[in-house]
């Protein structure tokens, strides 16, 4: 379990204790405000599988065009379930017995959705743009060259690296578990140890299944934290 | 800020078949197997064995080693949180942090762990000291730091022996710090290297921590620690009479890449379920990207109970695992297990909130791995 260091409502984002999983929350809000526009008038399920956060899941479902959520798994649907959401899609067929006998007990409280029923799923456009890791160069070991602390373990490589928010010519690698290490031309000197800085992951959903929490941010500072129930929930 | 560590919990005794997947499975026989060899192997040496918790993150796996025998009785860590949780388990009487650690919160605590339990922590630049020697005054801690040496990673760690004896001395001089030796990491470059190569290739760059302990010596300061090697250079470390101790983690559960390590065993599994067959040669499995992970490549399937051989994994993504036989016929029907092993073992464990132990075909116990997701 990840142990970040407590910070108040209202706290500076560079405040908060790195690597953290930051959502800009009103980029947040504006996504889903544009669903009703993308989805045609048409009703859809968001796929909470990708963020994995009620908190998140319960600002999409607010919107009128969102009558529910998408997961993989029963596992996935009792966190959601137990969070409040009351119409649920599992995606993954049901093949055991348990899982088909957990489906059945949490269908008893709430709308639960096993085969397609012609409302569309929503995609990762959702949460585009508003999801960020942050960082804290560790070393600046050579010219060109500085490390921080955000690594696969914080931000992933299953699809990919992430960029540099604000200095997307650089060049940054999720190379190590532990390390990030972002490249430049070795008489440049944009880096320094204790600076902060930003990092645009790859994949949203990977990002989302490894850290715990995530921090909504409005304007700068700290607006609310928000556990990622449903990470880990795999069966 | 509470969060429940979710997934489920089977009860102790529940055959493997019968398990929700996709689910970690650890062969507890395989897993004492390569902690015996480890400590077998060491017990009439002087060097000691630095359990690495970042390839486990479970304090219960750490006692294990502990009691195995050869430890220095504590552990090495990446982050301080990690540290801070395995500081907790009643075995671990000391913690190397093998990282450079910054940020004025992240020092406190650091400062705070090495007042309940004998820290080191590794720096590779002078603002480090600095930063850390203010930080163990205002807690009025006192805190062991090692240099790291850069011997081909190029992560962090000096890059010269003049800078390794310069931040040596500095750190001497530092109110509140402890200056206790030299580390490094290291990973082999040639791949699937002999044993010939391996021993070579080890010993080359350990070579450059021991060049700088040298040097560090020559001023007259007292090198207590030499921490360097992994589990591909266990053996090598080992005939090297300057190194103090060796950090070891991958040989815990092992990974495909390090299979030429043939002294130790396979011990951590991904079991999964076929959910779907869209076609007479397909099969979907219920193994997530996020369940396993893949940065050095998709996973390597192995039958449950039964040879697997022409089925390949063809994709792997947030849905699941796709399998494909060369054969006319895929054997694997849906509700059929299988089982994968990893390309990189730490980033597959630190998916997982508990690993479950496996003995004759059983649940024989469930071991917790409360460090998962410590990153900080």
């Amino acid at each position: 379990m990840q142990r970040p260091i407590e910070k108040p409502v209202g706290a500076r984002v560079e405040e908060l204790d790195t690597p953290a999983l930051l959502v800009d929350l009103p980029r947040l809000q504006a996504n889903v405000a544009a669903i009703g526009a993308s989805a045609g008038g048409g009703l859809i399920r968001t796929a909470a599988w990708i963020h994995k956060t009620p908190a998140i899941a319960h600002i999409e479902v607010a919107n009128e065009n969102v009558i529910g959520i998408a997961v993989r798994g029963v596992a996935e649907a009792e966190v959601f379930a137990a969070a409040g959401c009351d119409d649920i899609r599992i995606l993954r067929p049901l093949v055991t017995a348990s899982a088909k006998r957990r489906a059945a007990k949490l269908a008893e409280s709430i709308r639960v959705v096993i085969e397609d029923d012609g409302i569309a799923v929503g995609d990762e456009r959702m949460l585009a743009e508003s999801i960020a890791v942050s960082a804290r160069v560790t070393s600046v070991p050579e010219p060109g060259r500085a490390i921080h602390d955000c690594g696969q373990k914080a931000i992933g490589r299953d699809f990919g690296d992430p960029q540099v928010v604000g200095n997307e010519q650089l060049q940054a690698r999720a190379s190590s578990a532990e390390h990030g290490v972002i490249t430049y031309p070795t008489d440049e000197h944009p880096f320094a140890i204790g600076d902060w800085l930003r990092l645009r992951p790859a994949d949203i959903a990977t990002v989302f299944a490894l850290h715990d929490f995530a921090f909504a941010i409005d304007d700068g500072r700290l607006a609310a934290t928000w556990p990622i129930s449903a990470r880990g929930a795999f069966q | 800020m509470a969060n429940q560590r979710p997934g489920r919990v089977p009860m102790i005794g529940t055959p493997v078949q019968d398990l929700d997947t996709p689910a970690l499975l650890i062969d507890l026989a395989a897993m004492e197997r390569n902690i015996g060899v480890i400590a077998s192997h060491y017990a009439d040496k002087t060097i000691r064995v630095r359990p690495h918790g970042k390839n486990h993150k479970s304090p219960q796996v750490l006692a294990m080693q502990i009691a195995a025998g050869s430890t220095v009785g504590g552990v090495c860590a990446a982050k301080v949180s990690e540290a801070e949780v395995f500081a907790g388990a009643p075995a671990c009487g000391n913690v190397l942090i093998a990282n450079q650690i910054v940020g004025a919160d992240k020092i406190r605590r650091l400062a705070s762990l090495a007042k309940r339990v004998q820290t080191m922590v590794a720096v590779d630049s002078l603002r480090q000291v600095e930063l850390l020697a203010a930080g163990a005054r205002e807690a009025d801690a006192e805190l062991g730091v090692v240099v790291e040496i850069d011997t081909m990673m190029r992560r962090g760690g000096t890059r010269s022996v003049a800078d390794a004896v310069a931040l040596a001395v500095a750190i001497d001089g530092a109110p509140n710090l402890r200056f206790m030796g030299v580390m490094s990491h290291q990973v082999p470059t040639i791949r699937s290297p002999n044993r010939e190569q391996r021993l070579a290739e080890g010993r080359r760059m350990m070579a450059g921590v021991i060049e700088a302990k040298q040097a560090i010596e020559a001023t007259g300061l007292e090198v207590a620690v030499v921490s360097t090697g992994e589990s591909w250079t266990y053996d090598v470390a080992a005939t090297l009479p300057e190194v103090t101790e060796i950090e070891a983690g991958t040989y815990i559960v092992m990974e495909v890449p390090y299979a030429y390590m043939t002294e130790f065993r396979f011990a951590a599994r991904v079991m999964g379920r076929v959910v779907e067959c869209p076609d007479a040669r397909t099969a979907i499995g219920d193994v997530p990207i996020d369940a396993i992970g893949a940065p050095n490549g998709l996973p390597t399937l192995e039958g449950a109970g039964r040879s697997l051989d022409g089925i390949k994994v063809t994709r792997l993504d947030h849905h699941g695992i796709e399998l494909a036989s060369t054969d006319e016929e895929m054997p694997l029907q849906v509700g059929d297990r299988f089982y994968l092993l990893t390309h990189q073992q730490d980033v597959t464990m630190n998916r997982w909130e508990r690993f479950l132990g496996i003995r004759n075909g059983v649940v024989e116990t469930v071991i917790e791995a409360p460090a998962r997701g410590c990153v900080h």
